[in-house]
């Protein structure tokens, strides 16, 4: 729904200025308010926790849709705002449920941003990609027999036996989720998102891959012990 | 969801290659990030490897990596 002003909106630069101004004025007092005790309080204490933690959690949104602002088609004000306090109510809602597993290891206010900027990184590639089709394409088959390491430096092309390793030592799914994350650059928690399963789990079959193509290629002697082109 | 074989760049061939060990999960990662943003930040601090590989490797935990580092990093203002 188009947001009506009654005056010209504020450029961007005016908003992150007075933003970075606000948030200096807050950093001192944040770090230094027990947040545990008062998100664990009733009444009025937990009240004003909340809306403590409220205002944290926008300050981290805005902070990293500012900085990702470039991959909106849309970043005019009222849209980042928008975006902003949709992030910093979801990030608040799983900040809260893991509440009981801040440990202390840092500050609680650290602890906090990062449940925002985790948010903030999902939605704006989300929007990002949300008419965008991914594709999940295999690697091209080389036309050649691979020759062996000693026909590698003449040929000076590593990326025409990857392929070929990747044909010989991957699975297609395997090599399907490779080129979407690393050729195709589609982003982590979008493919996650599209193929209903988890960034940890394609960032895992990356590992994997990884691991295999090195492990392949060292024994072919296209790479030395150290993963240096051999 | 298919499309014509890809052909591999420079860029990917780099990526693909790249050595992610020790293995550090995107879970743990966003589990220890606090800590290790904060850490990252200390002159005094070794960064763990496990988390230095994880960021080379997922570019979507090195930016929130980066922004928290950012964020906290701030100087503040008179």
């Amino acid at each position: 729904m188009p947001i009506i002003r009654s005056e010209p909106a504020p450029s961007l630069d005016r908003i992150e200025s007075a933003r970075h101004k606000d948030i200096d004025r807050d950093t001192h007092t944040d770090i230094a308010f027990d947040w545990v005790a008062g998100l664990n309080a009733t009444g009025r204490e937990r009240e004003d926790a909340l809306r403590r933690l409220h205002a944290l959690m926008v300050r981290a949104a805005g902070h990293q849709v500012w900085r990702l602002r470039g991959l909106l088609a849309d970043d005019s004000p009222g849209t980042i705002e928008d975006i902003v306090n949709l992030v910093a109510d979801d990030a608040m809602t799983a900040l809260l449920g893991k509440l009981d597993t801040f440990e202390g290891r840092s500050r609680f206010t650290t602890w906090a941003f990062k449940f925002a900027i985790y948010q903030a990184g999902n939605e704006v590639r989300r929007r990002q990609w949300q008419h965008r089709q991914v594709e999940l394409r295999d690697v091209a088959t080389p036309a050649d027999p691979s020759p062996g390491p000693e026909h590698h430096a003449e040929a000076g092309d590593l990326a025409v036996e990857l392929s070929r390793a990747m044909h010989a030592a991957l699975t297609p799914h395997q090599r399907r989720i490779a080129v979407a994350l690393l050729v195709d650059e589609v982003p982590i928690d979008v493919l996650a998102e599209r193929l209903a399963t988890t960034r940890g789990a394609l960032y895992k079959t990356l590992h994997d891959v990884r691991s295999r193509l090195r492990a392949h290629l060292v024994a072919s002697g296209h790479l030395d012990s150290q993963g240096g082109i051999a | 969801m298919s499309g014509p074989a890809a052909r591999l760049t420079s860029q990917a061939v780099q990526a693909l290659l790249l050595d992610t060990e020790p293995w550090l999960s995107c879970e743990d990662c966003f589990h220890l990030l606090d800590q290790h943003v904060e850490a990252v930040l200390d002159p005094d601090a070794r960064p763990d490897p496990a988390f230095v590989a994880h960021l080379a490797g997922c570019p979507a935990c090195a930016e929130e990596a980066a922004a928290l580092a950012a964020l906290i990093a701030r100087p503040p203002e008179g």
